[in-house]
């Protein structure tokens, strides 16, 4: 029986970043990085990362660092993929895969967009920027999805959610982002988000109340009735009418959270000094 | 040519009952001249039609039949294959190493222009949307080094045709259309009340002890028979292709992916060249026919390369620009490179072209005085390279029931004669048509737990090797 000829030798290989989604490996055994700041993970340690980032988020949520790494723990196998066909079914979402656009400070002229009229997408977005006292900066890097594609559709779902939040209206404070959460998890199926829902637990009894009665249930209709808010090219929509893209997207504005709260705490104020303490 | 001293026997043994009657019969007004009555009439000059006859006259048992072959094409230009060099035909089957056997035997097969058959050694076959697989290989059966002969039809045809006419003696009657078929009369001498009666264009009329059909999926000969098909239309299209590869292999492999619109497949041929077979809707079909050679070939590679997602957006969604889009997807889309067949350079000009998919199987495979082969009997899927292979079974079996008759001394278009060729080959054919069938079934859907389910069952089968050898024994015909 003649020796079987290198066929597979013959044939460029293909580059490292794209074969490494077929082939298992162990701890002692670990292919290098497809992308800078990849980090390849065995299954266990996935498994293990994921249950430990949902115990620390949920205890502390201001850890960017562990919400970040749960989701992408969280995100294979099925979540990310199916992210990223619903943005190869659509012309957009292509042209963003494509072209791989970056929201940072320095890509984002926030000057230019303080400029422009009000009502459009880009002063919307710089104005709750400001309310909120937050910049495009502070997105970790995407480290534990292996496949390079994969790993910018969860960078871009990450650098994109401070615009749904402008596009929602939703404050970045625990209760809002709850909220959106819950309508990112609806809209995008991204399992951490999901997760995160779990986070209504920690909230004050009247936050409770109002998140149960108004704000899940607008985040389910919306979430599942809207477009896919991962296929908004933003950069092209700095221009447009918010009002008119809520429109195009099918999605209805929740009630002002800032003001709804600013109300409840002078209610109950007003009668905390109606009823003096006992 | 003498008369069949048998086939006088059977219409003169009315005589005696007949003539105490003969004032008061009819006769049909001219006697039916004996050089038209046949003992076997074959309609159907395909791959089929073909080898039968030419297992006819070579068994030394069954070579004293008078044999008679009528084909509606003009088989003059198919008799000397002389394709253009560098070109193939579109018109390709997997033959297995059974069918060969069977063609050497007939002595067909000395005929072939080998330069343009290519046997391959390997099989890749892989589930498109997990990329589960399961690879063939010959070593795994010593035995049968080889999996399967690609062969052109015409070439096939060709060397048949040749073997005829080495043997001679069998009437081919070409650019003969079927007219009409219908049952003899009585004329006092013989009784052909009970014997089909084939009318060609030419106005000619033969009498068949034993008429075949081989006259593919639509045929006549069925129809006369009254015998009904079952089965389904698939909804698909096969779009088939002569393409020119890039890297050339030493041992040729066979890659087949499952999409969920329809399995394609990339089967080698002599040098640098391929032939490919892409069942799929008709809107895709005939997107993909309406495409320049270019975005073709980009096509072509993209079946074997990128998701089902990207190739749905591209069919439906693109006129002009595929080729780039293809490039851009291909650098982003992760790829086993075991599976990966060569690039895709080239596709023949011409050589694009789509036939529907259907499934069907005759309720009989004969009739009194009829019987029915090849595509006439069944049509099946292309995903396992089977058609062709099965109307070969088919002949074989027919032979081998003809042999006996005609050594038993019976009349070879009786029911009775017929049976053992009904019985022998219906059950095999209409298994192999189920599983060719559920695995079409199974393979169009992308639902997860399905995928699931099937890629768990496909990488355990993978890791048999025994069950593989198996697999490939029965498939090669042993």
């Amino acid at each position: 029986m003649s020796p079987i000829p290198p066929t597979i030798a013959l044939r460029p290989l293909a580059p490292p970043h794209l074969r490494i989604a077929v082939r298992g490996f162990s701890v002692l055994s670990r292919p290098p990085p497809a992308y800078p700041h990849h980090v390849p993970l065995t299954t266990p340690e996935r498994i293990l990362l994921g249950a430990g980032s949902a115990i620390v988020s949920l205890i502390n949520p201001r850890r960017a660092d562990m919400i970040a790494t749960c989701g992408e723990t969280t995100a294979t196998p099925y979540f990310i993929y199916r992210l990223r066909d619903a943005m190869l079914s659509d012309p957009v979402g292509r042209r963003i895969l494509k072209d791989r656009p970056r929201i940072t400070s320095k890509s984002l002229n926030l000057e230019k967009m303080r400029a422009m009229r009000d009502g459009t997408v880009g002063r919307e977005y710089v104005r709750w920027l400001d309310r909120e006292g937050v910049s495009p900066d502070t997105r970790t890097q995407v480290r534990y999805i292996d496949d390079p594609e994969c790993a910018y559709v969860m960078q871009r779902y990450r650098e994109c959610h401070d615009f749904y939040h402008a596009l929602t209206g939703l404050p970045v404070v625990r209760e809002g982002e709850v909220a959106l959460k819950a309508f990112e998890f609806c809209n995008t199926l991204i399992p951490m988000t999901g997760l995160s829902m779990f986070a209504a637990v920690t909230l004050k009894k009247d936050e409770k109340k109002r998140i149960w009665d108004t704000y899940f249930p607008w985040a389910i209709r919306n979430g599942l009735q809207s477009k896919e808010v991962i296929n908004i090219y933003w950069e092209e929509e700095l221009e447009t009418d918010v009002v008119a893209l809520r429109e195009r997207l099918g999605i209805e504005m929740p009630p002002d959270m800032r003001q709804t709260r600013a109300a409840a705490r002078k209610a109950k104020k007003k009668t905390e000094k109606t009823a003096p303490p006992a | 040519m003498p008369p069949n001293h048998l086939l006088r026997l059977t219409a003169l043994r009315r005589l005696n009952s007949t003539s105490l009657r003969l004032s008061q019969r009819s006769y049909a007004t001219t006697p039916f001249p004996e050089q038209d009555i046949y003992d076997v009439v074959i309609v159907g000059g395909g791959p089929a039609g073909l080898s039968l006859a030419s297992a006819l006259r070579s068994s030394s048992v069954t070579n004293k039949l008078k044999v008679a072959l009528i084909e509606g094409q003009d088989l003059g230009p198919q008799k000397p294959y002389k394709p253009k060099p560098g070109t193939f035909s579109n018109r390709v089957s997997s033959l297995t190493p059974g069918s060969v056997r069977f063609l050497e035997n007939i002595g067909a097969w000395k005929h072939i222009q080998e330069e343009r058959v290519q046997d391959y050694h390997g099989m890749k076959v892989w589930d498109g949307v997990s990329n589960a697989k399961i690879i063939f290989s010959s070593d795994l059966l010593p035995t049968a080094p080889t999996i399967a002969y690609m062969c052109e039809n015409l070439n096939l045809v060709s060397s048949l045709l040749s073997r005829l006419d080495e043997l001679g003696s069998t009437e081919i009657l070409d650019k003969a259309r079927v007219e009409g078929i219908e049952y003899g009369q009585d004329d006092g001498e013989l009784d052909l009340t009970s014997w089909p009666v084939v009318t060609v264009s030419s106005g000619r009329k033969l009498a068949a002890r034993l008429l075949v059909g081989a006259d593919g999926a639509n045929s006549p000969v069925r129809t006369f028979a009254g015998i009904e098909t079952r089965g389904w239309d698939y909804g698909r299209h096969g779009v088939v292709a002569t393409l020119r590869i890039e890297d050339v292999e030493q041992r040729k492999q066979a890659y087949q992916r499952f999409l969920p619109t329809g399995p394609v497949a990339l089967l080698p041929l002599p040098g640098d060249f391929a032939t490919m077979v892409w069942s799929t809707t008709p809107q895709y079909a005939a997107k993909l026919k309406s495409l320049s050679p270019t975005d073709f070939a980009a096509m072509a590679n993209a079946a074997f390369r990128l998701s089902h997602v990207d190739l749905k957006y591209i069919l439906e969604n693109m006129t002009s620009g595929l080729a780039e889009e293809v490039s851009w997807r291909e650098s982003a889309t992760p790829r086993d490179p075991a599976l990966t067949p060569t690039h895709i350079v080239d596709v023949q000009a011409g050589s694009v072209a789509s036939f529907p998919l259907k499934m069907r199987h005759a309720d009989s495979y004969i009739s009194e005085r009829i019987a029915l082969i090849g595509d006439a009997a069944h049509s099946v899927h292309p995903l396992a390279g089977q058609g062709l292979n099965q109307g070969i079974g088919d002949v074989q079996s027919l032979v081998r029931t003809l042999e006996h008759a005609v050594q038993h001394g019976q009349d070879v278009g009786s029911l009775l004669s017929l049976e053992p060729y009904y019985s022998e080959q219906y059950l095999k054919n209409h298994m192999l048509m189920g599983v060719v069938d559920k695995l079409h079934m199974l393979y169009g859907t992308t639902s997860p737990p399905v995928v699931a389910v099937r890629s768990l069952g496909l990488s355990a089968v993978n890791a048999l090797d025994g069950l593989k050898s198996f697999i490939m024994g029965r498939a090669a015909g042993r």
